[in-house]
């Protein structure tokens, strides 16, 4: 449906975008990942063609954007970051007018823009100026504006940014809806938000996608099965000398040294040994007793931190 | 387009500044009604308008033109009408013609001068509607440079301020000097106001706008590369 070869964006010497490649899928609900300034907005502005990139092309159901505009433009639905409306127009006339925007038939407009508004739950403010309304109403507008011409392409710019808990789970709620019949692609700088509305995710750093995956592998990817943490009560520090008596084990750091006087160790541990039996046995042995072990987890938050600072050091 | 015409001519109506245009206007005519067809005992239109295209234009342009793109720019509202599936020559066009539009509101208003001196002598209509072409000409001319001011700042007061100069440059330009003579815009108002269809004038003046009309679409279209 969408599909970026080698999309590169420079301003003057900096390079904004710097050669991206991916592809969405109809129906598929694309997540693009990345800390402020990493390039997402850039790269939706340009799918949506209110930007033109440097080099590489951009096609959009077969339209290439910059050789297409119009016939691309209509397929897509965009709701741009920071929520831009027309403060002078009331909520239905805006509604209307982002229909008219996008050259829909004139005999569908009026049942498309009743219907959107009952949708997102406008109809109570739908004549309201667009400029007296809070910041989550303005961010349903836009929504609504985005959502009116029934756009097989959805993009949505940081749609939750700015929402309450219970606005933002109606929001996640609705746009896992649209993946149903659309495809969409939101940006996000929220992990947990990406991993649940989202099939798939790309991870973008600094211009450059670091990894294109589904949320689950992403953290399969990163997670460490060699790092273990133990809780043991060790008066007599005698936990560091158990790297020598113990097969397999890389290092033994100490993490931190609890209120009740039991210290927290970081064992990590050559790859692919499951060591805590070994481990269990062995500090019975020394009389050290062990009130917690357990395997590191690594959250997605993590994979996301470790991802970017992988693709730093290269 | 018909969609981003009617929405700018409603913008202008929904804010006092499409009303505040008009009373300026018939201010300028009022004035100019005195001063000419009064002070003068005559049942020529044409001075009126002359004089209203010369002072009254400088205020008016500005306050239709300045915020056409510059306030989009600021809101970000701009990257919805670019996303639209609606080509920036349509944009360019349709906002421009809402700016006309007022325009020939306060024209057809201005009509009631042309009442009340009928009431009182023969005026001609056919010279009168020639003064009114050649006013719509003039005001397309000087919108296309307001216009295009506010296409290349976000900020407002900035794009009037860059409007009220120009014009003023090109409506007094032959006061300055000789040679600047050639270029004041309101000389090709001159014939119209005398009642005369000047092919000259026309095309001057069309090109003129077709000119800053091709330079915001430019703009427009350049800024899609460097933003």
């Amino acid at each position: 449906m969408i599909k970026l070869e080698n999309v590169t964006k420079k301003y003057g010497k900096f390079e904004a975008l710097k050669g991206i490649s991916f592809e969405v899928k109809e129906g598929e609900v694309v997540g693009l990942l990345g800390p402020n300034g990493a390039g997402k907005s850039t790269t939706m502005n340009i799918i949506t063609g209110f930007i033109q990139q440097t080099s590489g092309t951009v096609v959009v159901d077969g339209y290439d954007v910059l050789k297409k505009p119009s016939k691309a433009k209509k397929l897509i639905g965009y709701m741009p970051e920071g929520v831009p409306l027309y403060s002078d127009l009331t909520v239905k006339e805006f509604v209307k007018y982002m229909a008219e925007l996008k050259g829909m038939p004139k005999k569908q407009i009026k049942e498309s823009v009743n219907k959107i508004l009952e949708e997102t739950g406008l109809t109570d403010v739908q004549n309201k100026l667009t400029r007296n309304l809070s910041r989550g109403y303005k961010q349903r507008v836009s929504l609504a504006g985005t959502l009116v011409s029934n756009p097989k392409v959805i993009i949505l710019d940081e749609p939750t940014v700015g929402l309450d808990p219970k606005q933002v789970t109606e929001i996640r709620e609705l746009i896992k809806n649209l993946g149903k019949e659309h495809t969409v692609i939101l940006s996000s700088h929220i992990l947990s938000e990406v991993s649940q509305i989202c099939n798939r995710v790309v991870i973008i750093n600094k211009g450059e996608i670091v990894a294109i995956d589904t949320p689950e592998n992403l953290e399969k990817q990163v997670t460490n099965k060699n790092i273990i943490y133990v809780t043991v009560e060790d008066p007599e520090n005698k936990v560091p000398h158990m790297k020598d008596k113990i097969e397999g084990i890389k290092s033994i750091k100490l993490e931190k040294t609890n209120e009740d006087g039991t210290k927290q160790y970081l064992v990590e541990v050559q790859d692919n040994i499951d060591i805590r039996k070994t481990l269990f046995a062995n500090f019975a042995k020394e009389n050290l007793t062990i009130f917690e072990m357990k395997k590191a987890d690594t959250s997605l938050e993590e994979a996301f931190m470790k991802l970017i600072e992988k693709g730093e050091e290269k | 387009m018909r969609a981003i015409f009617k929405k700018e001519l409603k913008s202008y109506f929904l804010s006092p500044i499409g009303y505040v245009v008009i009373g300026i206007f018939l201010l300028c005519f009022s004035v100019f009604f005195f001063l000419t067809v009064f002070s003068q005992g005559t049942v020529d239109l044409g001075g009126l308008y002359y004089y209203t295209a010369l002072y009254g234009l400088i205020i008016i342009v500005p306050i239709l033109t300045m915020r056409m793109f510059a306030e989009e720019r600021k809101t970000g509202t701009e990257q919805l009408l670019l996303t639209s599936s609606v080509s920036i020559f349509k944009i360019v066009m349709a906002k421009l013609l809402a700016a006309l539009f007022v325009i020939l509101v306060t024209l057809v208003i201005s009509l009631m001068f042309f009442a009340i001196i009928s009431f009182l002598g023969k005026p001609n209509i056919v010279t009168t509607l020639v003064a009114m072409l050649g006013f719509v000409l003039i005001s397309l001319a000087t919108l296309s440079v307001g216009m295009f001011a506010s296409s290349i700042t976000e900020n407002q007061i900035i794009a009037g301020i860059i409007t009220i100069a120009f014009l003023i440059i090109s409506l007094f330009a032959g006061n300055i000097h000789q040679v600047l003579a050639n270029f004041a815009l309101i000389d090709f108002y001159m014939p119209f106001a005398q009642g005369v269809i000047s092919i000259e004038s026309t095309i001057s003046l069309l090109l003129f706008a077709f000119v800053f009309i091709s330079l915001t679409i430019i703009v427009l279209q350049r800024r899609k590369l460097v933003k």
